[in-house]
């Protein structure tokens, strides 16, 4: 009468159980997870299509040191991380291929108040430390 | 329903929050006793104003709203949206894209069904079965994570083809995780045919007949499990559905036991086409020659015109009506989503039966109510 | 069965049963407490998942920590709740487990090969005084349902009320066709009448309807209709919170720890072990305990493995259950016992 289903689950105890022990265990990302985008300050025109396209008004271009410690400055792609859907559409939308996904989505990304979840272009370049690169 | 209430009656809200439901709506039932005498729906909990959002926002920008329709198969509802565009800009994609699109969207299928059986035995007392299913369910959802980068919303397709191509040794690992589910999906209905306690709770019960369901308008597993075989796949076939062969799953009961066996069914379809697809992939480029439509999709400006484009989602058969004024943006979209016929069909099926049936009724028509509110 | 006391002893024994009481109350809520572990931990392993497995190794003080949150959570009363009811239901369901273990033995010591059970009192019907006192749980399910005011309680209550009289019945009956093949209703005569032939090999169709009727008693799946998740959200028990619903909670655990002890004592054999182990001096204080804990753990371990795989029966399937199969099914056995008994006796 229940007979398959006991049996099924008495087959099933000797599995090893699918948990995953987070945070000790990171998780697993496939290759193509989209995280937190990588700016190529070099190949970066300033043109303003990744801030149009994006759906939530995510992205605003500002003014920025095209260097750590130099003293020109260009437009560069600012991006709010509390607005921010990780569609992906401004990576492929950027005519010169300037962003890219990386691989962060929750270290240095978690953040109490709204200035710091700004990631200014040199977050977004990787030239600061996400987490430890807070002006406070 | 609330006048004249009998002295032995009472009205209870299975609510807006309630552990059996797949999203918010409320039920009032009036109950005597323990029987329904009276039932009543109410929906709008999870109104996103998906309509009215989409005539503010390009059609680039509405793939990844249009995603959030129904979380759960997302990646139907963008075939949906993108099949009108691509009929309005009169642009085919080439073939590698349509068997991309297929293999994906029948992922989508097998993994939504799955999450539909694991529910509807959670809904009755069988709490492991969710937990059997939902294991299953993990390793098709890391397939298509393989693809398109992401779990539940994808925003994978693109006005011409698709995004990615598919990554190397996607084949291999699909028909290994392919083969291990025929056999599990053996195993679940095995054990839902033999076990007495499951056949006494659905058997006979909630019977929909084929002429009210072709009244209400219901679609999907639930019309073809009394009898009708309508797939849309066939009878309007789009991308490469006419180059394959399936055959359509119908039972004839019409009641809770039928409509999970159909969809037990569609699973092994879905894997057998997936099969032939994986067999039958040409290669070729991913986006029409000769187009600026490609991965970077160019500034758009779509001809004025209206169409009506529709799916098969797992719950039915989904539409869009586009109606475009010739700018970037549209000038209205109208969707028709699968649930909202087969909600309505639900207060006639239970009144008569008892507080138990109503969780064993509602959980058969695995329905999402994110997509009955947009 | 008679049992010689030494002259010296003798004034002593109502301490020493004293003092057995009130160690069996401290016990079984840590008794209650480990069932409630391994119903966590088998559901995990049953569901390829890992149960409870931070606080202390391998869980075990996770019960520690949901009782402090218990204790910590504000204390809701409905507005029109009945007071009198719905303060003092609680009191009945745990008061009807402590009144059972007045009478259940949980043991025996050999000593010089007597026997002497562990046991706070030995009344002649025993067995009749366990059943009576465990069904007083009902008034308490049904004081918590009609008492909170609320629709969700009222239809996990009536619920309640048209399992149990279905099932009570069949219950009494198979107690009484293995009193009637023993001879007494003293439930320690019952057990050390077994020997090494179990009541489970002469009465297997017993057997099954006792532990099907148990099962309904207590209110676990596939009976639990009264408590079901997905219909009335928590059925009886809906508008307590905090260590009202952890008292509840409890008895319910502990109500089951006391049925798989029946379960043991009256089918499987108790704690009779083989002639030579009952006068070795040594093995002959922890075997016999030893081995009842054994198959009680055993039989806990089969009752909560069961609610894991099966659905849930609807009320109206339940109540045709107990009349229309179970009550046969109870009479039969009544019969089989009496001509077995006689056969036996002859």
């Amino acid at each position: 009468m229940v007979l398959k289903n006991i049996k099924y689950a008495i087959r099933n105890i000797s599995r090893p159980p699918v948990t995953r022990m987070y945070p000790e265990k990171p998780s697993e990302l496939s290759d193509r997870f989209r995280g937190l985008q990588i700016l190529d300050k070099s190949k970066c025109i300033g043109c303003g299509i990744c801030a149009n396209t994006c759906p939530n008004a995510a992205i605003k271009i500002v003014k920025a040191p095209i260097g750590p410690g130099s003293e020109k400055q260009r437009w560069f792609p600012q991006i709010d991380i509390g607005h921010c859907l990780f569609c992906g559409l401004c990576i492929d939308q950027c005519p010169k291929g300037a962003l890219s996904s990386g691989k962060e989505y929750t270290k240095g990304l978690v953040k109490w108040h709204h200035k710091d979840m700004l990631m200014t272009p040199e977050k977004l370049a990787r030239e600061v430390d996400l987490e430890k690169g807070d002006e406070r | 329903m609330e006048e004249r209430l009998e002295p032995n009656e009472m009205i209870i809200h299975l609510g807006p929050q309630h552990p059996m439901q797949p999203g918010p709506f409320r039920l009032n039932l009036r109950l005597k006793g323990e029987t329904v005498v009276d039932a009543d729906i109410e929906l709008g909990y999870i109104h996103k104003g998906i309509e009215k959002i989409l005539e503010n926002k390009t059609y680039l920008q509405g793939i990844t709203i249009v995603d959030r329709i129904c979380y759960l198969v997302a990646l139907v509802n963008e075939e949906c949206f993108v099949g009108c565009v691509e009929k309005l800009l009169d642009i085919e994609p080439p073939e590698r894209s349509k068997y991309i699109r297929v293999i994906l969207e029948e992922l989508t299928r097998i993994q939504s069904h799955l999450l539909g059986i694991g529910e509807f035995a959670e809904f009755i007392g069988f709490v492991s079965m969710f937990m059997y299913a939902i294991r299953e369910r993990e390793n098709v959802v890391g397939l298509i994570d393989m693809v398109t980068g992401a779990r539940i919303t994808h925003s994978y397709l693109k006005f011409g083809g698709v995004r990615d191509d598919l990554p190397d040794g996607f084949k291999e690992k699909t028909l290994s995780v392919l083969n291990g589910l025929k056999k599990e999906i053996d195993n679940f209905e095995q054990m839902f045919h033999t076990d007495r306690i499951y056949r006494e709770r659905t058997v006979g019960v909630g019977v929909l007949t084929a002429d009210a369901a072709k009244n209400l308008g219901v679609s999907g597993p639930v019309l073809r499990a009394t009898g009708v075989p309508f797939d849309i796949r066939k009878n309007e076939p789009y991308l490469v559905y006419k180059d394959l062969d399936f055959k359509v799953c119908t039972e004839t009961a019409g009641d809770c036991f039928a409509r999970v066996q159909v969809r037990l069914n569609e699973i092994r379809e879905s894997i057998y086409i997936l099969e032939q697809c994986l067999d039958q992939i040409p290669e070729g480029p991913l986006f029409p020659e000769n187009s600026l439509y490609g991965r970077r999709t160019p500034v758009m400006r779509v001809p004025a015109g209206e169409v009506f484009h529709r799916v098969e989602d797992p719950r039915g058969e989904m539409g869009m009506y586009m109606v475009s004024d010739g700018s970037d943006r549209p000038y209205r979209v109208k969707i028709r989503g699968p649930y909202y016929p087969t909600l309505q069909a639900l207060p006639p099926l239970i009144i008569g039966t008892t507080v138990a049936d109503v969780a064993s009724i509602s959980g058969s028509m695995d329905g999402c109510t994110s997509e009955a509110d947009r | 069965m008679t049992v010689v006391i030494p002259d010296y002893i003798a004034p002593l024994i109502p301490w020493v049963r004293g003092i057995i009481g009130l160690v069996l109350i401290g016990a079984i809520f840590i008794a209650a407490m480990g069932a409630v572990w391994i119903e966590r931990k088998l559901s995990a392993d049953i569901q390829s998942r890992v149960g409870p497995c931070r606080v202390g190794k391998y869980g075990i003080f996770q019960l520690v920590a949901d009782a402090i949150k218990l204790f910590t959570k504000e204390d809701i009363k409905p507005q029109n709740a009945d007071s009198l009811l719905f303060n003092n239901a609680n009191i009945f369901m745990i008061g009807s487990v402590f009144l059972v273990l007045v009478a259940l033995p949980v043991g025996a010591v050999f000593i010089n090969g007597v026997e002497y059970p562990l046991a706070v009192t030995e009344m002649d019907i025993s067995v009749l005084y366990i059943e009576a006192v465990s069904a007083l749980s009902i008034f308490g399910i049904f004081m918590v349902g009609y008492g909170s005011n609320s629709k969700y309680s009222l239809l996990g209550a009536f619920r309640n009320f048209a399992r149990m009289v279905g099932y009570e019945v069949p219950l009494g009956i198979s107690i009484i066709s293995v009193a009637v093949m023993t001879g007494s209703l003293n439930i320690v005569d019952i057990t050390s009448a077994q020997g090494l032939y179990w009541n489970i090999f002469l009465q297997p169709l017993g057997c099954f309807v006792f532990f099907v009727s148990l099962m309904a008693d207590m209110g676990r799946l596939p009976f639990d209709q009264n408590e079901s998740e997905e219909e009335i959200i928590a059925g009886w028990i809906t508008e307590y919170s905090g260590m009202r619903f952890g008292l509840g909670f409890f008895a319910e655990y502990m109500h089951m720890v006391l049925g798989s002890f029946l379960v043991a004592l009256l089918f499987l054999g108790g704690w009779n072990v083989p002639g030579f182990i009952a006068n070795n001096s040594f093995l002959g204080l922890i075997a016999p305990t030893g081995f009842l804990l054994i198959k009680t753990i055993f039989v806990l371990m089969v009752i909560v493995g069961i609610r894991w795989v099966v659905p849930r029966f609807r009320i109206d399937q339940v109540v045709d259950l107990s009349w229309k199969k179970m009550f046969p099914l109870a009479l039969l056995n009544l019969v089989w016992a009496v001509g077995l008994g006689l056969y036996l006796g002859a």
